[in-house]
């Protein structure tokens, strides 16, 4: 007499399995069932030159995603990202003054405030105890105010031409696309083949037993809150070259889509779950249905609601699956 | 009998002519005309049109200076309401502490949520006056009802509110600016030709009335659009979403409506990285930054004017109720400001200004001395 699994059916294929499918593959199928549909509503999706616009928007979106995936693997959430791509952007302005040779110094400028904010943001959640989400929208408005306060709403100075070069695509290779590939290459093998990563796994799944067998929760912790703000950084200098104009609602929304994101791509909102694979679907998904949505000529209102249905999806499908792992 | 109400027809007809001639913009370029038809489909319209003719007997407001005037201002949250506030500022000092000795100010950061509250305050200090840029139509009605019942009179400014129960407005007409970009784009390409259409914030009252005005313009004219999306006043949104329609319409594109002309940078970007040839733009400003990109690139374009400058104008209406003067119900800027006129490419480098930085909008009234003290110009 042989023992059935549990929830095991007739058939032979377990409903866990098939929780275990959705939450392991589920963002890969979605995706892979959007390219199909695209091939029908969008053909237009699959055109040389719309894959060299997706990607190079997406990579935007996707650096920052990368810290906002390793924030939350620690149970966390960064909203100041926001503030940090416009702080950005006026450092960038306002260091160079249209000048490509102080490039350099303007980036260094900027990551070394965007580590001081992730800092920040990272203190406040580990020795004050703050929620992440008040501690980093507390910060968001900081960071807002400040730059608002320098700049009395008039960002000066002029975006070096260098930055342009985030414009070129050859084929469907764009420097912001590299940037992306490259970031994410490097921190899927920090996460998956360092002590630290295993670190910054352990901390989010579970922070007491992760204490417990000597992992310093609170460093690790606030060193993710400084590279989440750091690749803040980077995506926001992107922006700027991007847009070539010092905008002071520069990568507005980017922080929740950076959020939707990773959720979408499977990392869990309590942390310990997830990766930057996961994450690099979900930006595309998120992507290529603002975009397709565009090619389809849908109202605003739709989009919205399609991006909404999304997420809302997403996070339905995870939670369902979850429940009995 | 007849022939009395032939002649009374006439005479309406004309009169009526008469006030649609006085939205239309006399620059010497196509105009449209506003039919009957729109003015039944626009509510906007017919609060605008009648007031154009209205006076108000403001006698009731009429006090000895100085005054203490509320400006309830958008705030700083852009270059383009960061030099309507150094205008008013400038131009209270222009005018001397005996005629205002103080001017309240609220910042609203563009929000109509921060904005509400914030007339409250304002009307708590018991001004003489209320200035009010409105940031929502609907929002702003109420706290506008309040003043004029505590016996604030109000002047509108650069924007709408839905009651009518308000001093004046000074402004120009949104609908029209946005049918006369149509009109022009139609002019230049043709009836024949492929547009697109990028507007501002869904919903913001400016936007919209644009908007409706170009809309009706280009249904007029049997035009269909490739499109129709918000940029949201952004350059970067506006340059996104114009690489997706190049990737997906290229070459078939023959001309764009913009409602700013931060969108028409981001548009101006998406062409020059795709190394396109940039079709007629309609909807230009005279926002330096847009002036250089078109003067760079050399495409033709049709721009408006939305000044800042305007309240000044705002102002001198708000001394002019509270001395008693009967007041018009809608105040057009360009009748006071005449320099605040539409122009085009061939024009733009008698509006460009070398030594403004690229997000000052014009025209600007106060001296460069006083926009090197802000930060608006640039090192020679």
């Amino acid at each position: 007499m042989s023992l059935a699994k549990p929830y095991e059916s007739a058939t032979g294929f377990s409903s866990w399995r098939l929780r275990k499918l959705v939450v392991d593959f589920g963002v890969y199928m979605a995706l892979a069932v959007l390219l199909i549909a695209a091939i029908f509503l969008t053909p237009k999706l699959y055109e040389v030159n719309t894959i060299a616009v997706v990607m190079r928007q997406a990579s935007q979106l996707g650096i920052v995603a990368i810290g906002q995936t390793m924030i939350l693997l620690v149970a966390g959430l960064d909203l100041s990202v926001g503030g940090i791509f416009i702080m950005t952007s006026i450092v960038v302005a306002e260091v160079t003054n249209g000048r490509d040779e102080m490039v350099l110094p303007a980036i260094l400028i900027s990551l070394g405030i965007g580590a001081l904010i992730g800092a920040g943001n990272g203190v406040l959640v580990t020795k004050r105890r703050v929620p992440p989400f008040v501690a980093t929208l507390g910060m968001l408005v900081l960071v807002k105010g400040a730059t608002q306060a320098y700049t009395k709403g008039v960002p000066g100075g002029f975006v070096p031409d260098v930055l342009g070069i985030v414009n070129q695509s050859w084929f469907v290779l764009s420097i912001p696309l590299l940037l992306w590939l490259g970031l994410n290459a490097f921190f899927i093998f920090v996460l998956r083949r360092t002590a630290y990563g295993r670190k910054v796994y352990a901390v989010g799944s579970n922070t007491e037993a992760a204490r417990l067998s000597g992992i310093s929760v609170d460093v690790i912790r606030i060193s993710v809150y400084i590279l989440g703000s750091c690749l803040a950084v980077v995506s926001g200098v992107v922006l700027t070259g991007y847009v070539g104009y010092v905008d002071r609602f520069i990568g507005t929304g980017l922080e929740l889509d950076s959020i939707a994101a990773a959720i979408v791509g499977g990392t869990a909102f309590v942390g310990g779950r997830g990766g930057l694979l996961g994450t690099i679907a979900g930006v595309l998904m998120i992507q290529i249905l603002s975009t397709m949505a565009l090619l389809m000529g849908l109202d605003i209102e739709v989009q919205f609601i399609i991006k909404g249905l999304v997420i809302l999806g997403a996070v339905t499908l995870y939670s369902v699956a979850s429940i009995e792992e | 009998m007849l022939k009395k109400l032939t002649f009374g027809l006439l005479i309406m007809s004309l009169l009526l002519g008469t006030s649609l001639v006085s939205i239309g913009q006399d620059d010497g370029m196509m105009e449209f005309e506003i039919t009957q038809e729109m003015i039944d489909a626009s509510p906007y319209l017919q609060s605008v049109i009648p007031r154009l003719d209205e006076v108000y007997d403001t006698s009731e407001f009429a006090k000895d200076p100085p005054y203490r005037i509320a400006f309830a201002a958008q705030g700083t949250s852009n270059a383009w309401s960061a030099l309507m506030d150094a205008h008013a500022y400038w131009y209270v000092e222009e005018l001397g502490e005996d005629v205002v000795s103080e001017l309240l100010y609220g910042d609203a950061q563009a929000s109509a949520d921060i904005q509400v509250p914030q007339v409250e305050d304002l009307l708590a200090q018991e001004p003489d006056a209320l200035i009010l840029v409105p940031m929502g139509a609907a929002a702003l009605s109420a706290p506008v009802e309040r003043a004029m019942m505590q016996g604030v009179p109000v002047v509108l400014c650069a924007s709408a509110v839905e009651t009518d129960n308000f001093v004046t407005e000074v402004g120009t007409n949104l609908y029209t600016v946005g049918a006369n970009l149509a009109t022009w784009l139609i002019d230049t390409v043709g009836a024949d030709g492929n547009f697109l259409m990028m507007t501002g914030i869904p919903g913001v009252t400016t936007s919209v009335i644009m908007e409706e005005g170009a809309l009706a313009v280009f249904d007029a004219y049997g035009i269909e659009l490739l499109d129709n999306q918000p940029g949201e006043w952004s350059p970067a949104k506006g340059k996104q979403i114009m690489e997706t329609w190049l990737a997906q319409h290229g070459d078939e594109i023959d001309g764009i409506w913009t409602g700013g002309a931060q969108m028409a940078q981001g548009i101006i970007s998406a062409y020059e990285d795709a190394g396109m040839e940039i079709p007629p733009i309609a909807g230009g400003e005279m926002q330096n930054g847009f002036l250089r990109s078109a003067m760079e690139h050399g495409f033709p374009f049709y721009a408006w004017m939305y000044p800042n400058a305007m309240i000044t104008i705002c102002l001198d209406a708000a001394i002019q109720i509270l001395q008693g003067e009967p007041t018009s119900r809608f105040i057009d800027f360009v009748d006071t400001m005449p320099e605040a006129r539409p122009f085009t490419d061939a024009e733009a480098a008698d509006y460009y200004r070398p030594r403004w930085s690229d997000d000052v909008h014009g025209p600007i009234t106060m001296s460069d001395e006083k926009l090197a003290e802000l930060g608006f110009l640039v090192e020679e």
